[in-house]
């Protein structure tokens, strides 16, 4: 066989695997390369979901299962892409293991890039202290901060009072990153929620410049969690995060109200902005398309998810995406890569 | 500006009692406030309020009781209700106004406003007397009091002829009744 009906799909998170179903379940080969030992990419850190409050790891473990029943769903984890080679209308992509040992080679007739995000380096700021002040962190080390307490380990201990702060990069030109990350006002809504029903006696802070929550059920969601869970929503884009006394306080203008506020807290929670990772630039150029000024993924014209001939995008790599909406994005670039393979 | 507006104010150390009184007597949730101004965009009189009727719902959420007493808004609010009949979330702002102004008054806070205290009482002291608002004598003992005695005069005969004043005060038939409804509200003093 000579993998011109192979599709091989680049990160094992929610959206490559949700391309490699459905890939397989059209009939064809899907192998999947993860640089990791093992599949789940961001989803798999995560501790809830919005809007309907949802365990991810359910969701995730559904869908592994489906990976994993598929005989036609190759798994490779913890190898990353080489070099890839295109002639008479497929790749040749060389594979080499992570830790170093260890070559593959496929070819295949579709390539799915599906490389997701990772967040912004909020030490950038120094006036938040990130990377300075341990209890200074961002929101997916505070996802993994609600499985520890979630299993009873109350270390590190439990704030009495909490301060997440958004927009940590996004929605600032001084810092390069103009665009708004689209999923922090969610996933902080989340967060702030989950941290209220865990320990209603504590207070919880958000800052914000606005909250948007463009989503079918999002702003109920977001509501919700100021309305029923009591989370305060403070406007504003605090400007320093100062030590006293074993606390952090938080300076910042009411900007509803026009005057200084202060908050003390024992953590701050900085939701960073969404960035492409680490090599999805350099699997652009391998793959011939092309990327924005930030280096994420860019469509053809009129083809939304199509990065080039027989290469396609789902998920983060192309701009910051919930799980739902990754998840949509797989099952277009699935139908894709589908559709080319049922016309050859 | 008062105490509790101190710059810069520490958003933990907050009293949330105030918050929670208003929601129980006035069956209004400032959290369900989105900040949208529509309140203020309508009200009548926020060009001249101190705090608009947004800022006031921000500073119940402060719990910035001694400036929410103390400010000028407070005397200057007419009521019209255009504010909770345009609020999307339906918080009742009228019934938050009444609830502070009689926090305010029962504990004798002062306001710049004397007039206005004197209005509310005189108007008060008239449906305690006839049942009824008599605005003819209303105005004239407001006048009095004031020592303006020609304010607003000249709205009078266009007033009479389209029959929106009253010239002499009509009683109700069951003002005891109306009397007894007094005794039980310590609203106002009797003048």
């Amino acid at each position: 066989m000579n993998g011109s009906k192979t599709a091989l799909v680049i990160g094992g998170g929610i959206a490559g695997i949700e391309g490699a179903i459905k890939i397989a379940q059209a009939g064809y080969p899907v192998v999947i390369v993860e640089k990791q030992s093992r599949l789940g990419g961001v989803v798999a850190q995560l501790y809830g979901s919005f809007p309907r409050w949802e365990d991810p790891r359910v969701l995730l473990q559904h869908k592994i299962e489906q990976v994993e029943k598929s005989d036609r769903i190759t798994v490779l984890t913890g190898m990353t892409v080489k070099t890839a080679v295109k002639e008479d209308g497929f790749f040749t992509v060389d594979l080499q293991a992570t830790g170093g040992a260890g070559e593959k080679q496929v070819k295949a007739g579709a390539v799915v890039l599906a490389t997701g995000f990772e967040m912004f380096d909020a030490s950038v700021y120094g006036e938040y202290g990130y990377g300075i002040y341990p209890n200074v962190i961002n929101s997916l080390e505070f996802e993994a901060r609600l499985r520890e307490w979630n299993s009873g380990r109350m270390e590190p201990a439990v704030p009495q009072s909490i301060a997440f702060i958004k927009c940590v990069g996004s929605r600032d030109r001084s810092k390069g990153l103009p665009y708004c990350s689209k999923i922090c006002c969610m996933y902080t809504a989340k967060q702030a929620g989950i941290f209220k029903d865990m320990f209603p006696n504590a207070q919880a802070y958000v800052f914000y410049m606005d909250y948007r929550a463009a989503g079918k059920e999002y702003e109920e969601f977001t509501r919700s969690v100021i309305e029923t869970k009591h989370v305060r929503y403070v406007r504003g884009r605090p400007s320093k995060v100062l030590p006293e006394n074993g606390r952090l306080i938080i300076r910042a203008e009411d900007t509803l109200m026009g005057v200084p506020v202060e908050v003390e807290t024992d953590m701050v929670v900085l939701a960073a902005a969404i960035v492409p990772s680490r090599g999805t630039a350099e699997l652009a150029r391998l793959f011939g398309i092309s990327t924005d000024q930030y280096g994420f993924l860019e469509s053809e014209s009129f083809n939304p998810g199509k990065g080039g001939e027989r290469v396609f995008f789902a998920g983060a790599c192309g701009f910051a995406v919930e799980t739902q909406g990754a998840q949509y994005q797989g099952a277009a670039a699935a139908a894709q890569a589908v559709a080319l393979f049922n016309q050859t | 500006m008062h105490s509790d507006l101190n710059h810069p104010m520490r958003l933990n150390n907050y009293d949330r009692q105030l918050q929670e009184e208003i929601k129980l007597t006035c069956c209004a949730d400032v959290e369900l406030c989105m900040e949208c101004g529509k309140c203020t965009g309508g009200c009548s009189n926020a060009h001249i309020f101190d705090y608009t009727p947004r800022k006031i719902i921000q500073l119940i959420k402060m719990g910035a009781q001694e400036t929410l007493l103390n400010m000028d808004s407070l005397w200057i609010c007419v009521a019209c209700h255009l504010c909770v009949d345009r609020c999307p979330s339906g918080i009742n702002i009228p019934r938050i106004m009444d609830y502070l102004r009689e926090k305010a008054y029962h504990q004798g806070i002062p306001n710049r406003r004397d007039k206005v205290r004197l209005f509310h009482e005189l108007m008060l002291d008239s449906i305690r007397k006839t049942g009824k608002v008599s605005e003819a004598q209303l105005i004239i003992r407001y006048n009095l009091a004031t020592r303006q005695y020609f304010n607003n005069a000249d709205l009078a005969p266009r007033m009479l002829i389209k029959g929106k004043l009253r010239p002499f005060p009509v009683k109700v038939k069951k003002i005891k009744e109306v009397r007894r409804m007094f005794t039980k509200t310590p609203v106002s003093k009797e003048r």
